[in-house]
């Protein structure tokens, strides 16, 4: 089959009828062919990326690229002044974000729910003390406030919510979250933090996915959060770093594990700290991205299959002839090999086109906002060259066999028209 | 040494239980250089004769030996290449390939026989001259009339130089003067040499052969050459 004379005929007849098809008919099949490469790569690529989006959000959000936490056997990072000195002096810092967190509760519309029998609207909640400057060069915090305003220099007394902590934007009462209702900017609720108990008005309320970091906290200057802390010390509880782009985060939680960060704090990247299980997440939705694109792959392959078909029956009779004449059945059945080859590698060219053109790039840029994570397209080069491969393959195969039947019918049988 | 030897040549189609002998024992041979016409009533088999002449189809019983050797026995792949190097063919209707130009399928035969393209080119656009289409080398079929079509049937099968010409019906389809052309055309061919076995139902194209053969009922009934009239 593959004599060079088959291949040079095989690939004279296809080019010409390539040329000669019907625009139209062409079109729609590297239609076809571009939808499942689509399929193939962009839906195991957006359910990877909608896991790899919940990672990101913790990363930009809170831990960075290097995390440190208080020693299992503390509650606070020791020595925190020296620690943020030594790790401010060191190259390839972009932004620290220090904080103090401390479990709390807070409690709305204490002034109305008065009765015998009324429950109080209160809900636990975990205080995050932070520097607004800071924390918002690091996070973007400010850029999530939905309603109200981010902090101000000199705001006392003043807090800022996430939305989960909120009737009308949380998914419900929920045992141990029961959000406060009619919490607007403005509307003072009552914090609760140990012993100490302080009158706080809503600055802001962001608008973040329920599962970021951000999305049941309550953000206050830290100086009020260490006072109803009651500590004179500065220990914070995390310092989150992050690093110029295209850092070794490893290597820089290695430099500071070697500087002796170790005793006062647990040091780890990002990567360390994520929850565990989150890649197993990721290797589902991976497998299934792959089962829905496989399925896409059996229709691809039917398409060519169908269409390949009709072209040779309806060609039989010359078919028959061009053996008859002396074609080689394996140049007949080479060019409708090329013809599907042809039609794959134009749809995944589009298909790649498109994908690193202009879908990742864009959607990188503009993450696809979803209910759990801000979703983007993962598409390792690869692996979507593993997929286009396929799909080449698929579809060759998927050429061949129509043509072979056909080609393989009897030569006479072809070119007289008798079935037999 | 014939060119074309037929001995004893039968063939039967089965059709269930039922057994029609076609072909009931055809002894012919065509020597180089001949033009031999194969005539009879419709239904005589001469096309089945020539399917089996032709190497299209397989006798039931009896051999066709080409220069000689039998082909009884020849693998599939022999039989084509011989098709392909040795034979040409011009059918009824003028089964050029619908996707290829007038030159495009005269080519296609001689790249399959190894020919590089701009020889090929080169080949069949001689071969399109000789039968009068030189103005009609990139035209498709459905682009031609139904004479051109078959003088470019008649390039293609001529193109390679081939031993033997079969045609089975070649006007059948065409008008008068169309036929009078392919008529005209394979007298040249005879006369440059060419080897032509060609089925007809008419008598007046049939007298432009040497030699012509009338077959009845699956049998030679009479092989007449003109020129010993
Ligand atoms: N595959 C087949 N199965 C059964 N019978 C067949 C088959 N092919 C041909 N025949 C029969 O063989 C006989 C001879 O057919 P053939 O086509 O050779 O005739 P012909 O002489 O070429 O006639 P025409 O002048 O009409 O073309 C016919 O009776 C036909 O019905
Ligand atoms: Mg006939």
């Amino acid at each position: 089959m593959f004599s060079l004379a088959n291949i040079r005929v095989g690939w004279y007849l296809a080019v010409r009828q390539i040329r000669r098809a019907s625009l139209y008919t062409t079109g729609l099949i590297v239609f076809v062919m571009l939808l499942t490469f689509l399929n193939l790569v962009v839906v195991t690529g957006l359910l990877v990326g909608i896991v790899v989006g919940i990672g990101n959000q913790f990363k930009s959000q809170e831990t960075g690229d290097v995390v440190l936490s208080p020693l299992d056997t503390k509650d606070y990072i020791v020595e925190t002044p020296e620690v943020l000195a030594f790790v401010q002096g060191l190259p390839g810092v972009e932004h620290i974000a220090a904080r103090y967190l401390t479990g709390g509760t807070i409690e709305a519309n204490y002034l109305t729910n008065t009765g015998p029998n009324t429950v109080a609207n209160e809900t636990g909640a975990q205080i995050e003390g932070i520097d607004p400057s800071a924390e918002n060069a690091f996070s973007g915090l400010a850029r999530y406030v939905k309603e109200g305003s981010y902090f101000s220099p000199g705001d006392y007394d003043a807090v800022i919510l996430g939305p989960q902590l909120i009737d009308r934007y949380s998914f419900g009462k929920q045992p141990g979250l029961t959000p406060l209702e009619n919490v607007y900017p403005g509307t003072k609720i009552r914090l609760t933090v140990g012993g100490a108990t302080r009158d706080v008005v809503v600055k802001g309320i962001l608008n973040v996915p329920a599962n970021s970091p951000l999305a049941a906290r309550v953000f206050m200057p830290a100086p009020e959060v260490r006072a109803l802390m009651q500590r004179d010390d500065q220990n914070v509880t995390e310092i989150g770093i992050e690093l110029a782009p295209g850092a070794d985060a490893a290597a820089f939680r290695d430099l500071l594990l070697r500087s002796g960060v170790g005793a006062d704090a647990k040091v780890e990247t990002f990567a360390d700290a994520i929850p565990s299980g989150v890649q197993e997440i990721q290797d589902t939705f991976g497998a299934i991205g792959n089962a829905v694109g496989s399925v896409g792959l059996v229709v691809a392959g039917i398409t060519i299959f169908i269409v390949i078909f009709i072209n040779a029956v309806t060609r039989r009779k010359f078919i028959g002839i061009a053996k008859g004449i002396g074609i080689a059945g394996g140049a007949i059945e080479l060019s409708y090999v090329f013809q599907s080859l042809f039609y794959a590698a134009i749809g995944s060219s589009i298909g790649l086109l498109i994908l690193y053109g202009f879908l990742v790039p864009y959607i990188d840029a503009h993450p696809i906002v979803l209910p759990i994570s801000n979703a983007i397209i993962v598409a390792p080069v690869l692996g979507t060259l593993e997929r286009v491969a396929l799909l080449v393959g698929a579809t060759v195969i998927a050429g061949y066999l129509p043509a072979r039947i056909i080609v393989r019918k009897n030569t006479l049988d072809s070119i007289l028209g008798r079935n037999t | 040494m014939a060119l074309i030897e037929v001995t004893g040549l039968v063939k039967s189609f089965k059709d269930g239980e039922r057994e029609t002998r076609v072909l009931k024992g055809i002894d012919l041979e065509v020597g180089r250089g001949e033009f031999v016409s194969i005539v009879g009533r419709s239904g005589a088999g001469k096309s089945t004769l020539m399917y089996q002449m032709s190497l299209l189809d397989e006798p039931t019983e009896g051999d066709v030996l080409v220069e000689g050797r039998s082909t009884r026995e020849m693998a599939t792949e022999e039989e084509t290449l011989m098709r392909l190097t040795e034979f040409g063919y011009v059918f009824q209707d003028y089964a050029l390939l619908p996707d290829l130009s007038a030159l495009e399928n005269v080519v296609l035969p001689l790249l399959m026989q190894g020919k590089s393209k701009g020889e090929a080119e080169a080949i069949a656009a001689r071969a399109l001259a000789k039968v009068e289409l030189t103005h009609r080398l990139k035209n498709l079929p459905s682009q031609m009339s139904g004479g051109e079509q078959q003088r470019a049937a008649i390039a293609r099968a001529i193109a390679h130089a081939p031993k033997l010409l079969f045609a089975d019906e070649p006007t059948a389809n065409l008008d008068r003067q169309s036929s009078g052309q392919v008529v005209t055309i394979f007298k040249e061919l005879h006369a440059a040499g060419q080897t032509i076995i060609m089925v007809t139902h008419e008598e007046e194209y049939a007298r432009a052969a040497g030699r012509i053969v009338t077959i009845d009922d699956g049998k030679v009934l009479s092989d007449v050459s003109l020129s010993e009239q």
